[in-house]
């Protein structure tokens, strides 16, 4: 098999993953009366991230071929979709039940960006516990439930970050530090997957060949199980960083635009007559 | 808004602030301004030193099968001015300048933490003379200033030389660190009213960047000596690979600080041409946030570019690769800078000044050690090159043409604030004249040699075509140079005598260390100018047409921060790091069956369980004692404080027993590799428990003298939050080698 057949070959047309990319555009494009914007941007690209995570040939590589094809999956339910799932929502103040009713509980867990921050880095260590990562790449329902976990753990750990519900973003300084030292967390755990001989997930080590994609693995690309596992740490410690990085960014320029009395006065219309006020001192 | 632009902010004044005199008074001093002198001064010292030591070895160099110099002599003198030049000159060099500047520049008193400032200072000489006093005791170091394992180690390096080296860079790095905390809070805690973080002279924004570089780089450092250390005086095996250890882990550790190390170097540099091309060009910054924000992607970037250091080690293809690609991404922030200073001079009126001079050769050879570092970021060229002299003219480029350039710049710049006299722009001229002559002619030849082959830190070389004259060339041009520095030096002497006198503004610049006298008075200022904008000075001269008002009208940011807080956090990151350093050795040499003790047969996770509740319940006790202080509930305070103390002890006893136990299988630190990790990693976190002990000790004690009932509660609350941290550490490094156990 060449590599041009397998990328062809290879896709996973999965009807749930189907119907719950399609689900998610339309019940969005539906709130929204059909208006297109650039929120609805975020969502196209969060969603087409999503269908290529668990579609795409990676995800036919991540099943018990390759540890790096599993880690990039890992990065995009961590650290891509959630973040662009959450920019494209419409901001809006806390609503009512968050605050008082039901799930003033998850409200709670929400505000506290310590535990969003161990539910995000923790979600990167346990998966990566050599038990558990084998019984998810053995056991299908445990898979799934590592799919549906790493998302929800990336929704937790960005929603400090990016939250629609703008009260509960932290200050940008803050957010700096938050993903700053989420990086550290992650670059720990890279350097021990690139450079020690641990093996992580030994069920890569010795595929089973059911597609007969092995020696094209192996051959061609040049990817043994030594250089796999490196890649993998690799994938984890340096993209995973620089999508912090990004964050990190983001959050400077939006401290840099803010104009200073947004603190005291959170909605746009306001601060606008606030600065006329002050400037017709 | 008006009124305050019509009325200045009032400090209050000291009773007494006539300047005392005497020798003493300068050895006891706690000015932030004499300390910078003091810094200026000791790294001048060391500067001729260092440069005495290159010196040197060009003339060795200057003929092919020269035997001025024994090929020992050599390795110490290339090791000597390496670390001399980074670790005596470079670093204290920027930290006393802006020791000396910050607190001028954010309209402060002084720095937030006076003494320890004066403590920072004082183990830079401490750390500079015992460095030099290997030379007494058997030879200086002769393994390189990154004394790469396993040439570093007992049976290699057989002198105390790289004791006495280990020993002073602790030193020195701990004075680094505490400088850069006591900036950091300095910044963040003692600004003028109306100097928000936006308005920052980005001297000081860089200065703030380039602290936390510091406190994140410099304890990677220290732990790796640490182990070092451990290694040649306990017989461990942490770098030693005879006995399992990895020569390999010393060079991550090493240039895991090293490469931030490089822009520990620059970034305050950039912060001198940053304030120095503006006035002199008489524009404002180009792109004020792109520098800013160009300051932070470096920073953040520096940290996952090491790597490149060691594609010549064999790391494999895929962490080649992407090391190759994140150096790469280095160069766009750094050109975006070089950008924004070259489109602040586009069209401007410049005055080339002496500083001004300096100035652009800085910009324009500090892109050429930028263009030649991208070089190295090709696999395959930084295999052919490195360890040459392309390498050496490279690092040249950068911290000479480039640091050394911008101090000059700043020195030029500065010295009329500092003694109210200005530099004799005629010896200035011809000093800058020379030194980019010397320079060049000493170092651009270095890039040819380095392509012939020639290989760096062998004390000669083969009469190969060319080489012979290249080299003799570059020994001219290294003489030139040095003279130059004589110029300098000269200048300063004349100057600081018959110098034309300053007055407070000599350039006509706008920050706000120019709106006091020069040499400042004892206070610094005596009131500060309001502040609405970047250039503060130019809005007091320029009533008319005053800078947009930056960020709007508030006069502080959104935040308000105390200063004993910001300096324990800022202490705790560090400290983090240092533990990070050792965890990391543990999980790097304990994910493999070894022969001896393993952590199987010696720990018992569930009896250290029982020890962990306890120091975990010392903090929920520490907390609740804290509390209670808040409420002036003063003798439950103290019950809680004497009960965290015994939980706190209690763990530390648990801790010792285990250590017996395993003493009494024979096991010692030397036994092997678990041991070496597992003894290191656990012994410093008691050694932080026992400390915390202490501390808190001492504030009982306070607290039964009836200490605190003022409210004056920081310091509880400091150490409460220390406490916090070694119990936090402890969580993970139980995570880390027991927990583990159980999975």
């Amino acid at each position: 098999m060449t590599t041009r057949q397998f990328l062809i070959s290879a896709w996973n047309w999965n009807p749930w993953v189907i119907t719950i990319c399609v689900a998610t555009i339309l019940i969005y494009s539906a709130r929204n009366r059909f208006r297109f914007n650039r929120k609805t941007g975020w969502l196209l690209a969060g969603t087409i991230m999503f269908f290529l995570t668990l579609a795409s040939p990676i995800d036919t590589l991540a099943d018990g071929y390759l540890f790096s094809a599993h880690m990039m999956q890992h990065l995009l339910l961590l650290l891509i979709v959630p973040p662009l799932i959450l920019l494209s929502l419409p901001s809006a103040p806390v609503p009512d039940r968050f605050q008082n009713g039901h799930w003033k509980w998850l409200n709670w867990i929400l505000r506290h960006p310590l535990a969003n921050w161990f539910l995000g880095v923790g979600g990167m260590w346990l998966w990566h516990a050599p038990m558990l990562c084998n019984a998810a790449v053995s056991n299908v329902w445990i898979h799934r439930l590592q799919y549906v976990s790493l998302l929800l753990m990336g929704f937790a750990f960005w929603w400090p970050i990016l939250s629609p519900w703008r009260k509960q973003r932290i200050a940008p300084l803050a957010g700096m530090i938050y993903l700053f030292s989420a990086c550290l967390g992650c670059t720990v755990l890279g350097i021990v997957i690139t450079f020690s001989p641990v093996e992580v997930c030994s069920i890569y080590l010795h595929p089973i060949d059911r597609l007969g994609i092995l020696p094209l693995i192996q051959n061609l690309w040049g990817l043994t199980p030594a250089k796999d596992q490196q890649l993998g740490g690799l994938l984890m410690w340096v993209p995973a960083c620089l999508i912090y990085f990004c964050g990190i960014f983001a959050l400077f320029a939006r401290w840099h635009g803010e104009t200073g009395d947004e603190a005291i006065v959170p909605e746009s219309k306001t601060t606008k007559t606030h600065l006329q006020k002050s400037h017709g001192h | 808004m008006s009124e305050a632009a019509s009325t200045f902010n009032a400090i209050e004044t000291p009773a007494a602030a006539s300047a005392p005199r005497g020798l003493f008074s300068w050895v006891a001093t706690v000015d932030h301004k004499r300390i910078g002198i003091l810094y200026l001064l000791t790294t001048l010292v060391f500067f001729v030193i260092g440069g005495i030591e290159a010196l040197l070895m060009r003339i060795q160099l200057a003929r092919p099968n020269n035997n001025f110099l024994s090929p020992d002599a050599f390795d110490q003198l290339f090791t000597m001015h390496g670390t001399t030049m980074i670790f005596l000159v470079v670093m204290p060099t920027l930290i006393g300048l802006a020791n000396y500047l910050v607190p001028l520049m954010i309209g402060a008193r002084d720095m937030a933490f006076p003494r320890l400032n004066a403590l920072s200072f004082w183990l830079l000489p401490c750390g500079g003379l015992l460095l030099h006093f290997s030379l007494l005791a058997g030879g200086a170091p002769a393994v390189g200033w990154f004394s790469y394992a396993p040439l570093s180690e007992a049976p290699y390096a057989t002198t105390s030389g790289v004791d006495y080296w280990t020993l002073s860079l602790l030193i020195l790095g701990v004075g680094s660190v505490a400088a850069s905390i006591n900036l950091i809070a300095t910044i963040l805690t003692q600004r003028a009213p109306g100097l928000t973080i936006r308005r920052l002279p980005l001297f000081v924004w860089m200065i703030f960047i380039n602290s936390f570089l510091v406190i994140l780089a410099l304890p990677a450092l220290n732990a790796a000596i640490v182990m070092l250390f451990i290694d040649r005086h306990l017989g461990t095996h942490f770098f030693a690979p005879a006995n399992g250890g990895s020569a390999v882990l010393w060079q991550h550790f090493f240039w895991s600080f090293g490469h931030p190390e490089v822009y520990i170097m620059a970034l305050p540099a950039f912060g001198i041409i940053s304030e120095v091309v503006p006035v002199f060009a008489r524009r404002p910054i180009f792109g004020y946030e792109f520098v800013a924000a160009s300051t932070v992607a470096i920073a953040l970037l520096s940290f996952g570019v090491w790597a490149h250091h060691m594609f010549a080690v064999g790391l494999g293809h895929p962490v080649d690769l992407f090391f190759a690609a994140t150096s790469m991404m280095i160069a766009v922030p750094t050109g975006i800078k070089v950008f924004a200073w070259s489109a602040t001079m586009w069209g401007g009126a410049i005055r080339l000044t002496t500083a001004m001079l300096f100035a652009v050769a800085f910009l324009i050879q500090f892109t050429i050690g930028g263009l030649s570092g991208i070089t190295f970021a090709v696999v395959p060229i930084d295999w052919q090159v490195t360890g040459t002299y392309y390498l050496v003219a490279h690092f040249h480029y950068v911290l000479f043409g480039g640091t050394f350039f911008a101090v000059f710049a700043g020195l030029y710049y500065w010295f009329p604030k500092i003694t109210g006299r200005i530099l004799s722009e005629r010896l200035g001229k011809l000093n800058f004249w020379m030194a980019l002559i010397g320079f060049n002619t000493a170092f651009f030849v270095q890039h040819f040699l380095g392509l012939m082959g020639m290989a760096r830190r062998i004390y000669t070389y083969p009469d190969l075509p060319g080489w012979g004259l290249l080299n003799m060339i570059s020994t001219i041009g290294a003489f030139l140079l040095g003279a130059s520095v004589l110029i300098l030096l000269w200048n300063i002497i004349v100057s600081l005598r018959h110098g034309k006198p300053a007055g407070d503004n000599p350039w006509q610049a706008w920050t706000l260390e120019w709106a006091t006298t020069s040499p400042p008075p004892a206070q610094n200022f005596d009131r500060v100018p309001p502040i609405r904008s970047r250039r503060p000075l130019w809005d007091l001269a320029h009533p008319e047409n005053p800078d947009p008002i930056v960020g709007g009208a508030a006069a502080r940011d959104g935040f308000v921060l105390e200063k004993n807080r910001v300096g324990i956090v800022s202490f705790l990151i560090t400290e983090s790091v240092f533990f990070l350093m050792l965890i990391l050795a543990y999980l790097y040499y304990n994910n493999h069956d070894m022969n001896g003790p393993t952590p199987t047969s010696m720990l018992n996770p569930q009896r250290t369980g029982i020890y962990t509740l306890c120091l975990l319940a010392s903090s929920f006790t520490i907390w609740l004692a804290v509390k209670k202080l808040e409420r002036k509930k003063h003798s439950a305070f103290r019950w809680l404080l004497t009960l965290t103390i015994l939980l706190g002890a209690v763990f530390i006893i648990g801790q010792g027993r285990e250590y017996l136990r395993i003493f009494h299988e024979g096991v010692m630190v030397n036994s092997n590799l678990f041991a070496t990790t597992f003894f290191t990693l656990t012994g410093f976190h008691g050694l932080h428990v026992c400390i915390g002990i202490i501390a808190l000790l001492i504030l009982m004690a306070l607290a039964f003298a009836g200490d605190f009932k003022q409210g004056r509660i920081e310091a509880v609350k400091s150490i409460g939050l220390y406490w916090h941290f070694v119990d936090a550490v402890w969580l993970v490094v139980f995570s880390v080698i027991y927990l583990r156990l159980l999975l």
